[in-house]
């Protein structure tokens, strides 16, 4: 089992005082979207939205989000990436 | 603005080696192993400990564009991904993980190597020890000589940009354009997404793509479609590109 760490998640939705959370996740967590968006809510004043699609790595992030008024974005199962200048 | 986290998700569960790798490690009589894991098992102190009780020296790296010693990301596929060049240094190379698309970036760094070391993995989940070869990325090579050889010869080119912020090469793609043309080539600049390659069906008039995105999509999405397409990184010198992957299949 991959640890959510939900608690921490928890923790940072309320320290940035969130009110709209999206959850983005790689195909193998997607399974348990529900369960996170239900934590979320039940444990914080935010509401959780769940990204239906793509979610290949930290290189993979939504765009546009803004204008969803979207807070915070949390995506699971990936870490910070750094990129790369090529060419 | 919308503010960003991430929840590596790591694996809670048992995370040491089972007796077959033990077994292997001790009968290939090996003296150095790389190790790499994906970032849900790069937690792997007791993997280390079990390899240096066998007298093995445990080498690790950072691949440049993750944050911790020891992970690895699909894109670190190439020989300067790494900040130390521990795949060649050492005897055998091992990764800790599930799946196939990480292992293989281990194989696909050595692409241009006179001889590719297996890699070793070990599924903590599974319990299952495998070995990844040269075999095993031998269609996406032969498919990469293929593509680089039409798009040699293709007289109109299209680049393709994706607008995901961490896979965004949009200016690269205009300096390529730029120096296609000074070639006498016609390029031409596609952005979406998601780079779906079904959409390439939609523009018959072009001969050739290159994909600036995600370079695993120039390596392995390419077996899925007849267009050549192939990596930025190719793109620039095809010709020396092609010597380098010639000499591999020798």
């Amino acid at each position: 089992m991959y640890s959510l760490e939900l608690n921490k998640v928890i923790e940072e939705i309320k320290r940035q005082n969130a009110k709209q959370v999206l959850i983005q996740l790689p195909d193998g967590l997607k399974t348990r979207a529900g369960e996170i968006a239900d934590f979320i809510e039940k444990n914080t004043n935010a509401k959780a939205f769940v990204w239906l699609s793509s979610c290949f790595g930290a290189c993979d992030l939504p765009l546009g989000l803004d204008i969803l008024k979207i807070d915070l974005m949390i995506q699971f199962g990936h870490n910070r990436y750094w990129k790369t200048e090529r060419w | 603005m919308t503010r960003i986290i991430f929840v590596d998700s790591k694996w809670e569960g048992d995370l040491t080696l089972g007796d077959k790798v033990i077994k292997y490690l001790k009968d290939k009589k090996i003296k150095s192993l790389a190790l790499f894991a994906s970032v849900q098992f790069v937690h792997f102190d007791k993997v280390i400990e079990q390899i240096k009780e066998l007298g093995i020296e445990v080498k690790l790296t950072k691949a440049k564009r993750t944050s911790q010693i020891g992970q690895i990301l699909g894109c670190d596929a190439y020989h300067d991904s790494f900040q130390e060049p521990i795949i060649k240094e050492s005897d055998a190379i091992m990764y800790i993980g599930d799946g196939l698309f990480h292992p293989k970036a281990l194989l696909l760094s050595q692409i241009k190597e006179k001889e590719i070391k297996p890699v070793l993995q070990w599924n903590p989940m599974s319990k299952k020890f495998s070995i990844l070869t040269k075999k095993d990325i031998e269609p996406e090579v032969k498919r990469k000589i293929r593509n680089l050889k039409l798009f040699v010869n293709a007289k109109t080119i299209g680049i393709l940009v994706t607008i995901k912020p961490g896979q965004q090469y949009f200016n690269s793609a205009k300096r390529l354009k730029e120096h296609l043309e000074n070639q006498g080539k016609k390029a031409y600049i596609f952005i979406d997404d998601t780079l779906k390659l079904n959409e390439l069906e939609n523009y018959p008039f072009i001969e050739a793509w290159v994909n600036t995105a995600c370079p695993r999509i120039g390596t392995d999405d390419i077996l899925n479609t007849n267009k050549a397409l192939l990596n930025l990184r190719e793109a620039g010198n095809p010709i020396k590109e092609l010597g380098e992957l010639n000499n591999h299949e020798k």
